[in-house]
């Protein structure tokens, strides 16, 4: 079973950085756990990213203005709904999820997203708000927690638990197609 | 009663757009425009870093077209120091600048246009998606544009370190040069994106061209202004991505002059309202005149449409066969119609592929001198490439060591905005009337920014990524009439 860890921001727009941080303070944790990725690209631009991996931990942020900036939540990627994208820039990972899915790219049948709630604005060049802040290291808690559940998951059935390659510094290029197992099931039957 | 409808993608951060729609007591559109917020902050960051980080800085301002910051910035670069790069560097950047270029137009043209053209401007709202438009050509066709574009990603990982940040681009040339086994490569990956285009354009014929209501809409006057249009151009006046001059066609066709990127100060200026901290590009040697087209205007138009209206043709002979298909359908030069971007989109994706082959068949480009180094001070550079949603300007000015004392950009969507105030008002006062505003009708209204793919803040994730709608109807006095939510 391969297990993706993924911080989506752009380290260079304060709070936009959060799910970055948290991810890059993971490695040397998960060595051989998780392949962790990290990323400044957004929607499709991710498309070959998840292909390969059974399971992914998205780490991001979130602007929903129903909870104080820092809170965590949890997003199921089922809920954020598939919307006629009025920009490249705004295709985001429902519609990454189910392009993949419908092109046999695959795409992780468990998916969790975990997101840390931002205010505005963004700023070029702003350091973290301090909610946010606070929030880096909880959240590579929750992602660290989530990895290690699926690892225990894996022993209990007595099936190999990583990543199934070294960690990877920065977002090259895709794992590569070879290994596409999750590609003949449908969203439908995803769990995430 | 005076009422506003306001169009408002929720989720985003500080970048997401929003449509104000003012109607009047008449229940017609008294006033509407879209607000297009951006990153802020990028020239005070930028100052006393090293300019040469700014390749690899500014390829993280926009997480679509990480390339095209990272190629106007190497060119300025290039000013900065003073240094022409060898034509091995050049024709390797240009190289993979079409690449980009390619993967970019495929994706936006299927997965963007598609939902208005390809499933249809009044499809039902849950058809109108990616995948809708995956049903409508066909799995083969989907897994064909991911194959391509996974195709020129190796390739652009392969010579440019990374596929999405890119860290090849240096003053006075590249990291590294070609080998052999590359260029075949970037040749074999050309052929099939050449293909590809082919199919892309036979594709927009049988589903645009072939449905007379669809033309209809292309060319009403809803979707029609009259400005002015610029685009880079080579010497002969053709459409150029990676380097040229800029030129500039008023609105009767008539070239209104043509200029070195580094007098881009000298010929366009921004104009300030009070309603947005947006700033509108107008061409000064015309004048800010209003929201307003027509040749008395300053109003100007970037991407594909425009680069498209500011040559004289493409370089390349399928490019160029689309192209003046293009104009006796819709012309005569120049074309006014916003929607027609999509079409001049797949002609700039069979340039691309073209311009691609004929590169990565030319032997010099293998060359091992791929640098010419450095030797006077710095003091201040200007670089301008065309993005795929139309120009870009990068400036740096440095002290002598090269740490940035000031710096300054000019996005695709700043050089539009005037142009997309105008579309969004005259689709909104065309389109609603009598109070009457639907889901068909908002679609509508959308269509005429999306044609742009105005670039919103871009490079923030924050989820889910995509835009739910909220329509806010209020009466003068603020209260909420009603909202129509659509998630």
């Amino acid at each position: 079973m391969r297990t993706l860890v993924l911080g989506l921001g752009n380290e260079y727009a304060g709070d936009d950085a959060v799910g970055v941080l948290a991810v890059r303070a993971l490695r040397g944790k998960l060595a051989g756990g998780a392949d962790v990725v990290e990323s400044a690209a957004s929607g499709l631009a991710l498309l070959e990213v998840f292909a390969g991996y059974d399971r992914a931990v998205i780490a991001d942020s979130i602007r929903t203005g129903r909870s104080p900036a820092g809170t965590i939540v949890e997003v199921r990627l089922a809920d954020l709904g598939l919307a006629t994208a009025p920009s490249l820039h705004q295709a985001g990972i429902p519609e990454l999820a189910a392009v993949a899915r419908r092109l046999g790219m695959g795409f992780p049948d468990r998916t969790r997203v975990l997101a840390v709630e931002v205010a505005g604005p963004l700023m070029f060049g702003a350091p973290l708000s301090k909610p946010v802040a606070a929030a880096v290291a909880p959240l590579g808690r929750r992602v660290l927690e989530q990895v290690q559940r699926w690892a225990s998951e894996d022993s209990s059935r007595g099936r190999p638990a990583g990543a199934g390659r070294g960690p990877k510094d920065t977002l090259t290029r895709g794992p590569g197609g070879a290994r596409c197992t999750t590609t003949t099931r449908s969203a439908r039957s995803s769990r995430a | 009663m005076s009422r506003e409808i306001l169009i408002d993608p929720m989720t985003r951060l500080e970048g997401h757009g929003r449509i104000h729609i003012f109607l009047g007591t008449d229940g017609g559109v008294d006033r509407a425009y879209l607000q297009i917020p951006e990153l802020r902050g990028f020239e005070k960051f930028a100052q006393g870093r090293r300019a040469e980080d700014m390749p690899q800085i500014t390829s993280r301002i926009c997480g679509v077209c990480p390339m095209a910051h990272h190629m106007a910035a190497t060119k300025a670069l290039d000013d900065l120091y003073q240094v022409d790069p060898p034509p091995a560097a050049r024709k390797i950047r240009e190289l993979l600048y079409s690449a980009f270029m390619v993967e970019d137009h495929a994706l936006h043209f299927f997965f963007l246009g598609g939902p208005d053209f390809i499933v249809g401007p009044d499809a039902p709202r849950q058809k109108r998606n990616i995948l809708g438009v995956i049903d409508a050509v066909g799995l083969e066709v989907g897994k064909e544009v991911i194959g391509v574009r996974k195709q020129l990603r190796d390739l652009v990982a392969e010579v440019a370190g990374k596929a999405i940040h890119p860290v090849f681009g240096l003053p006075g040339g590249v990291s590294r040069s070609v080998s052999s086994e590359v260029r075949q490569e970037a040749a074999a990956a050309a052929a099939r994106a050449i293909q590809f285009s082919q199919f892309a354009l036979g594709a927009f014929r049988e589903a645009v061209l072939g449905n007379p209501g669809y033309v209809e809409l292309i060319t009403s006057e809803a979707y029609t202004h009259r400005t002015y249009y610029m685009g880079l151009v080579d010497e002969a006046n053709k459409v150029t991505f990676y380097d040229g001059r800029l030129r500039i066609v008023g609105p009767e066709s008539k070239e209104l002059l043509t200029f070195d990127g580094r007098d881009y100060l000298s010929h366009v200026a921004e104009h300030v309202e009070p309603w947005t901290y947006m700033k509108f590009c107008f061409l000064k040697d015309i004048g800010w005149n209003g929201f307003a087209d027509g040749a008395g205007s300053g109003v100007y138009s970037v991407a594909p449409l425009a680069r498209l209206n500011a040559a004289d043709g493409m370089a390349t002979p399928r490019a160029q066969e689309a192209y003046e298909e293009f104009m006796t359908t819709l012309g005569p030069k120049p074309v006014h119609y916003t929607l027609a971007n999509h079409w001049a989109r797949i002609i700039e994706l069979v340039y691309a592929a073209e311009r691609m082959a004929e590169l990565a068949a030319d032997p010099e480009i293998t060359d091992p001198r791929v640098r010419t180094l450095p030797t006077v001070a710095p003091r201040e550079g200007i670089g301008v490439v065309e993005a795929p949603r139309g120009t870009l300007f990068h400036h740096y000015q440095t002290d002598e060591r090269g740490l940035v004392t000031a710096a300054n950009m000019i996005v695709a969507t700043q050089n539009n905005a005037a142009r997309i105030a105008l579309s969004v008002d005259k689709a909104a006062r065309a389109l609603i009337r009598n109070g009457q505003v639907d889901d068909a009708l908002l679609n509508r209204v959308e269509m005429a920014f999306r044609a742009y793919d105005p670039c919103m803040g871009c490079s923030t994730h924050s989820l889910p990524g995509h835009m739910p709608l909220i329509v806010d109807v209020r009466d003068a006095g603020g209260t909420l009439l009603r909202e129509i939510r659509r998630d």
